[in-house]
């Protein structure tokens, strides 16, 4: 199969710089996924879960929140603001801050500026536990 | 004389406690150093592509407009104020808050202040503090910057201010670190997007080039407005990254010098007090000498 080069940047530093066969990632229009070939593409990153399929066929997935991806001349740049593995996902963490979230949004007394901060702490959260369960039950 | 001998004596003891403290300075800040470049380094490529991104759209689109983008009459300015949380590091907090006091004296300002003296200075000058939130430049994370970009784009596109500058300190090497004033909003569009509009508001639409042909979704206007705010977060944390780097480096050169200025003292101190002990050993045998033949 024909693959492309993948570069995942954050902030952190570089994630991944390898040839992929295939990127399928949630931005804010749903999911897209890109092979090689694919024309020039730019668009905003939304809330999800990232799969890779690795030139040796194999899948890594990821959470992928934030940012943008871009794919220009046959070369694809992801930009996240965050990027999890998901074999590097901290359960409990995120167990605690989904605790910590719904705890918050409980309160009667939030300001609707808080409330979204905790939505969407609980919806990261949320991705979080859902995609290291879904990489556990793989395995 | 013995009086001054101890006096001396209390005097390089004092002095050499100090150093240990310079000495031991100096070495923490090296050893933070080498971690905050990588740092800075780091995140180096994540935000050139992002701001290489945002030139292509507003280059290749023509008929563009963003409310990131239009300059407005300059009322109000804030400035994000990036300093340190303590002081012993020469210049380093003095020269950025000199940069602010002449470009903000005269005018309607806000201030967004990151660290303890940066803090100190918003009030010295009598300036309102939008955000006390990042009081700590050593803790401030990447989260926090990405808080920051979205009061300050908020506050911009809803007209609380008109423009908005990050001061910080290039780390330009080891041994310079320079202040500088960053632009942030309204962004800056490239000089020949520019011309374009003007083409296109006269009814003449000339493509200058065809350019990279891009599918943006949904539009690339939506594109663009989702990106800034991160594109503004990418900016101060840059400038954090910076800053704190040039910290680290100020603070060692600063502690250097002290060091080696306290080993000098000591040195003079040490001749002083040998002199001093000498004098009183001649004067005494001068005593015991004009005791026997007297």
């Amino acid at each position: 199969m024909n693959t492309f080069r993948l570069i995942i940047q954050t902030v952190d530093g570089q994630v991944l710089d390898a040839s992929v066969q295939q990127l399928i990632c949630r931005t804010i229009e749903g999911d897209v996924a890109i092979m090689a070939g694919h024309c020039n593409y730019c668009t905003a990153i939304g809330m999800g879960q990232a799969r890779i399929t690795m030139e040796d066929g194999t899948t890594r997935t990821g959470v992928c929140i934030g940012g943008m991806i871009s794919m220009h001349e046959g070369e694809c740049r992801l930009l996240p603001t965050t990027w999890e593995w998901a074999a590097e996902i901290d359960i409990a963490r995120a167990q605690e801050a989904k605790r910590l979230a719904e705890h918050q949004l409980s309160k009667p007394e939030l300001s609707e500026e808080e409330r979204a901060h905790e939505t969407a702490r609980l919806q990261r959260a949320e991705i979080r536990l859902s995609i290291a369960s879904l990489s556990q039950q793989k395995r | 004389m013995a009086g001054s001998m101890k006096e001396i004596k209390l005097r390089i003891k004092s002095v050499e406690s100090t150093m240990q403290i310079t000495k031991a300075m100096e070495l923490v800040a090296s050893s933070k150093l080498r971690k905050a470049k990588e740092r800075a380094e780091n995140s180096r490529p994540y935000f050139t592509t992002l701001s290489n991104t945002l030139a292509d759209i507003t280059e290749n689109n023509t008929e563009f407009t963003s409310p990131y983008t239009r300059v407005r009459p300059v009322h109000r300015t804030c400035y994000v104020v990036i300093a340190g949380d303590r002081g012993l590091a020469g210049g380093y907090n003095s020269n950025v808050f000199k940069m602010v006091t002449a470009a903000a004296a005269e005018k309607e300002a806000y201030m967004i202040p990151v660290g303890k003296k940066a803090l100190e200075f918003a009030a010295r000058i009598k300036k309102p503090v939008l955000s006390h939130q990042f009081e700590l430049a050593g803790n401030t994370s990447v989260s926090d910057c990405f808080a920051m970009a979205k009061i300050l784009c908020q506050g911009f596109l809803e007209g609380d201010f008109d423009e908005v500058v990050i001061a910080y300190t290039n780390f330009i090497s080891m041994l310079r670190q320079e202040s500088a004033l960053l632009p942030v909003l309204p962004l800056k569009k490239q000089e020949d997007f520019r011309g374009n509009t003007d083409a296109g508001a006269s009814g003449v639409q000339t493509p200058k080039k065809a350019g990279s042909l891009i599918l943006y979704e949904p539009d690339s206007e939506t594109v663009f407005n989702t990106i800034v705010p991160e594109y503004v977060a990418g900016l101060i944390y840059g400038a954090l990254c910076e800053s704190v780097a040039s910290e680290l480096a100020a603070r060692r050169t600063a502690m250097d010098s002290a060091s080696k200025n306290a080993a000098e003292m000591i040195e003079t101190l040490n001749l002083n007090y040998n002199r001093a002990r000498q004098a009183a050993i001649t004067q005494e045998i001068t005593e015991i000498i004009g005791g026997t033949t007297g």
